[in-house]
């Protein structure tokens, strides 16, 4: 959900708030409605979506919906596609954000859901640091409970394991520590941080296996960043990805040097200076894009390239 | 301007993918009437200069400014056009507004109908397109008519292959006022008809936008493609009483911005693109909260052709890859896919096509008609591009370079098409180390197909599924230590 058009009573602050995130429309059924799930009917209040009926049901089969979140206006940002369940009229369908609509007939064991929602967990877990025992929030993670619950024992696509791929632990600032190494870019932190707390610090950004959670003033770390040290981000965080500096290590193994920093092995240190408070954050860009920027995207085929050869402006990625 | 159609005397067109200029002063040095047309989707022919005169036209092919004022000086001197050697005389309807079939390869197949402005009507004057019919606003029963029968086209299209009619009607009901984008992003047919026949667009477009109520077409293309936005602007310009406000923005040359919901967030100028989540989706929600129309040129052309000229579904095919030149032909929905690659010279031997755009299906046979029910049959792609592959290509060194291309360009916002394309890439890599495993290809092609947020990460997988499908022995020869083609490093040497 975007900070642009969820509020239009919002202070004028939130028009510099810059996501990175999709404007997406609200996604709850328009009224009251009655679906039947796994053949239990349920009726739901308007503004409700199929998540909400599946949940207050016993479902035939585990539904992990993982990134969903749905309290103060969090979500849903329907990354995760762990909620696909099984309807009459549409097929397989995220039911995080699917509107409830009355009549409507959902089912959590068809085949193609069940297979949908166990590979796409094992597709989260593939780029996930799955060191649990060095990590702070073991035994309160929710991809650790929803793994369990769905009797993963060895994913298919293995897990991110390879220690030259991960990025540096965020520890500079005093308050929060960033692991981007466990994080499913569920997006609750950028919500919590533009749409709750309205302080505009934290967006998405990049694309593709890029992707990652970053700062709206460009800074690289959270030391240097108009972070106001709020702690919303860390508190809907699912994963150890974001954490409450003291209680990093909360839950590793106590086997002295077994820590959740040296289980990564690479951190980016706070610099030791003193920081004043945080005033409302200041930014160095706008969301409005700069047509010149655009222009020089790097991937744009130049109009010669593309006619004159049938390959160019068709390039494939880099291969093997 | 007083239009070239049907004029008498004679007239000189120069049609091309760049501006003439050179070409153009040379035939204004003499007192034949002499104009700049746009590209008519073969390049191979261009600058192509067509001399008419009455029913009667002349074609020289690949024109110089030495052989154009030969032909200058023939005709000026009072010759008959064919006295200057052209490569092809078509006899034809004195007042023909669409470029007649020429006896060329390209120019010589199906029947040119969206694309018969293009070589042969000045794109950026009313005047000719008025000549052919244009402008003439339609009864909106008659719009809401011809979109119950029409198909959206391509994936930039927020009707791809389905009808319009449906979508039109939630954009009416919608709370809110509706807006219609063109979008012509990323496709070649898209930017030819914007750069040689963009009214036929622009017509389209506010009859959509009638029939639905709307208040404003917005074009929107990549700012790679200079000349199909500075000629739609002109077009835009010069359109006589334009019943609803036409702009024209652009937006970042990737791949994903063509797609519908991310070209809504382009044009709102979010600095970031990811898909939106849908239902709703922008025919109730869209632009700004508003409820939007996205359709492409393609569709729009179709739609206006349809308006002006009573029902014909024809399909525009690009065909590209392994060809001395690319070339756009339109056919009929029933002609199949052997007579679009037909009409391009083909380097060295036919092997395969990737049939439908970056994410096609890859098939040996083209005997396959192009209408978009035979081609979802076959698991083809309708997004109207053909890509050959000749005798030397490697099959999965192709899927592997459009599947690692789909996890480097995908906007990162749902678990299946950002780590699905990725796990995808290792899947096909894998394959080089002797473990081809098609049924874990298929089970993950499957889940990305049906659980993707847009129609990137629906169809990313399509390659390497039709891979599977058709060229299981060259992927499993692979698996094997051997590329059948010789192509790809040998097998040890990949880590």
């Amino acid at each position: 959900m975007s900070s642009e058009h969820a509020h239009e009573d919002a202070p004028p602050l939130t028009e510099e708030i810059a996501p990175g995130t999709a404007a997406d429309p609200a996604v709850g059924g328009t009224e009251r409605a009655t679906v039947t799930v796994d053949g239990t009917p349920v009726t739901v209040e308007a503004g409700a979506t199929l998540l909400d009926a599946v949940e207050a049901v016993d479902t035939d089969e585990y539904v992990p919906a993982l990134c969903s979140y749905d309290r103060q206006e969090i979500g849903p940002r329907s990354e995760c596609r762990t909620c696909m369940v099984e309807t009459e009229a549409e097929g397989i369908v995220p039911a995080c954000s699917h509107p409830a609509e009355d009549g409507m007939s959902v089912s959590t064991d068809a085949e193609a859901a069940a297979q949908a929602r166990d590979v796409n967990l094992d597709l989260v877990l593939s780029n996930h640091n799955l060191r649990c025992t060095t990590c702070g929030k073991n035994g309160r993670c929710e991809l650790q409970d929803a793994s369990i619950e769905q009797e993963v024992e060895e994913p298919r696509y293995g897990v991110l394991d390879e220690r030259d791929e991960y990025e540096p632990l965020d520890d500079t600032s005093s308050f929060i520590q960033i692991d981007r190494n466990k994080c499913i870019l569920c997006n609750r932190c950028v919500e919590a941080c533009n749409d709750v707390q309205v302080e505009g610090v934290l967006r998405m950004e990049g694309s593709g296996q890029d992707t990652r959670i970053g700062f709206q003033s460009d800074a690289e770390t959270m030391e240097d960043s108009t972070c106001v040290s709020c702690g919303h981000c860390a508190t809907v965080c699912p994963t150890g990805s974001l954490v409450e500096k003291g209680i990093e290590d909360a839950t590793t193994i106590p086997i002295p040097g077994f820590t959740q920093k040296n289980s990564v092995g690479k951190a980016i240190e706070s610099s030791g200076e003193t920081k004043g408070p945080m005033t409302p954050k200041k930014r160095d860009t706008d969301r409005r894009e700069d047509p010149d920027a655009a222009a020089s995207t790097p991937n744009a085929p130049s109009a010669d390239d593309v006619a004159t050869d049938g390959w160019a402006g068709f390039e494939g990625g880099e291969w093997p | 301007m007083t239009s070239i159609i049907a004029a008498d005397g004679t007239t000189i067109r120069i049609s091309g993918t760049g501006p003439p200029s050179d070409l153009l002063a040379v035939a204004r040095e003499s007192d034949v009437r002499a104009v700049a047309v746009g590209s008519t989707g073969v390049p191979a022919l261009e600058p192509l200069v067509t001399v008419t005169n009455g029913g009667e036209t002349a074609v020289h092919t690949d024109c110089s400014t030495a052989e154009l004022d030969t032909v200058v000086a023939s005709v000026s001197g009072g010759s008959d056009i064919r006295a200057a050697e052209p490569d092809a005389v078509v006899e034809h309807d004195p007042g023909t507004a669409t470029l007649p079939p020429v006896d060329l390869p390209g120019l010589d197949v199906g029947r040119r109908r969206v694309l018969g402005a293009a070589g042969w009507r000045r794109p950026t004057d009313a005047a000719d397109h008025e000549a052919a019919g244009g402008f003439d606003a339609p009864e909106t029963t008659a719009v809401l008519d011809a979109g119950a029968d029409l198909r959206g086209r391509g994936w930039g299209d927020l009707c791809q292959d389905e009808p319009l009619a449906p979508t039109w009607e939630t954009t009416r009901d919608a709370d809110g006022d509706p807006t219609v984008v063109v979008n012509a992003h990323g496709n070649p047919t898209d930017a030819l008809l914007l750069a040689s026949a963009p009214f036929d667009v622009l017509e389209g477009a506010t009859a959509a936008a009638e029939a639905v109520g709307a208040d404003g077409v917005i074009v929107y293309a990549s700012t790679a493609d200079e000349r199909a936005v500075e000629t739609v602007r002109a077009a835009a310009a010069n359109y006589p009483d334009p019943p609803v406000a036409i702009d024209v923005v652009t937006g970042p040359a990737e791949h994903r911005a063509a797609e519908p919901t991310m070209a809504l967030e382009a044009i709102e100028g979010n600095h970031r693109l990811e898909a939106r989540i849908r239902p709703p989706g922008p025919e109730s929600v869209g632009l700004h909260g508003q409820p939007t129309l996205v359709h492409t040129p393609r569709t729009l052309a179709n739609l206006a052709v349809a308006l002006r000229e009573g029902e014909a579904d024809t399909r525009t095919v690009t065909v590209e890859g392994d060809v001395a030149a690319p070339a756009t032909v339109e056919l009929a929905a029933s002609d199949t896919l052997s007579t679009a690659v037909d009409a391009v010279d083909v380097d060295g031997e036919f092997k395969a096509a990737c049939v439908g755009g970056r994410f096609g299906g890859l098939t040996a046979d083209l005997d396959v008609a192009v209408g978009p029910a035979a081609l979802s049959a076959a698991d083809l792609g309708t997004e109207g591009v053909v890509q050959v592959l000749a005798d030397d290509r490697c099959v999965l060194e192709f899927v592997g370079q459009r599947t690692q291309f789909a996890a480097d360009e995908n906007c990162g916002r749902c678990v299946p098409c950002r780590e699905g394309t990725t796990q995808l890439a290792e899947l096909l890599r894998d394959i080089y180390d002797g473990t081809y495993a098609p049924a874990d290809i298929r089970e993950l092609v499957r889940v990305m197909d049906g659980s993707s947020i847009c129609a990137f990460g629906v169809e990313a997988g399509r390659p390497a599924r039709t891979a599977v499908a058709e060229f299981e022995a060259e992927l499993q020869a692979h698996a094997d230590g051997d590329c059948p083609t010789d192509s790809c490093p040998q097998p040890a040497e990949v880590t």
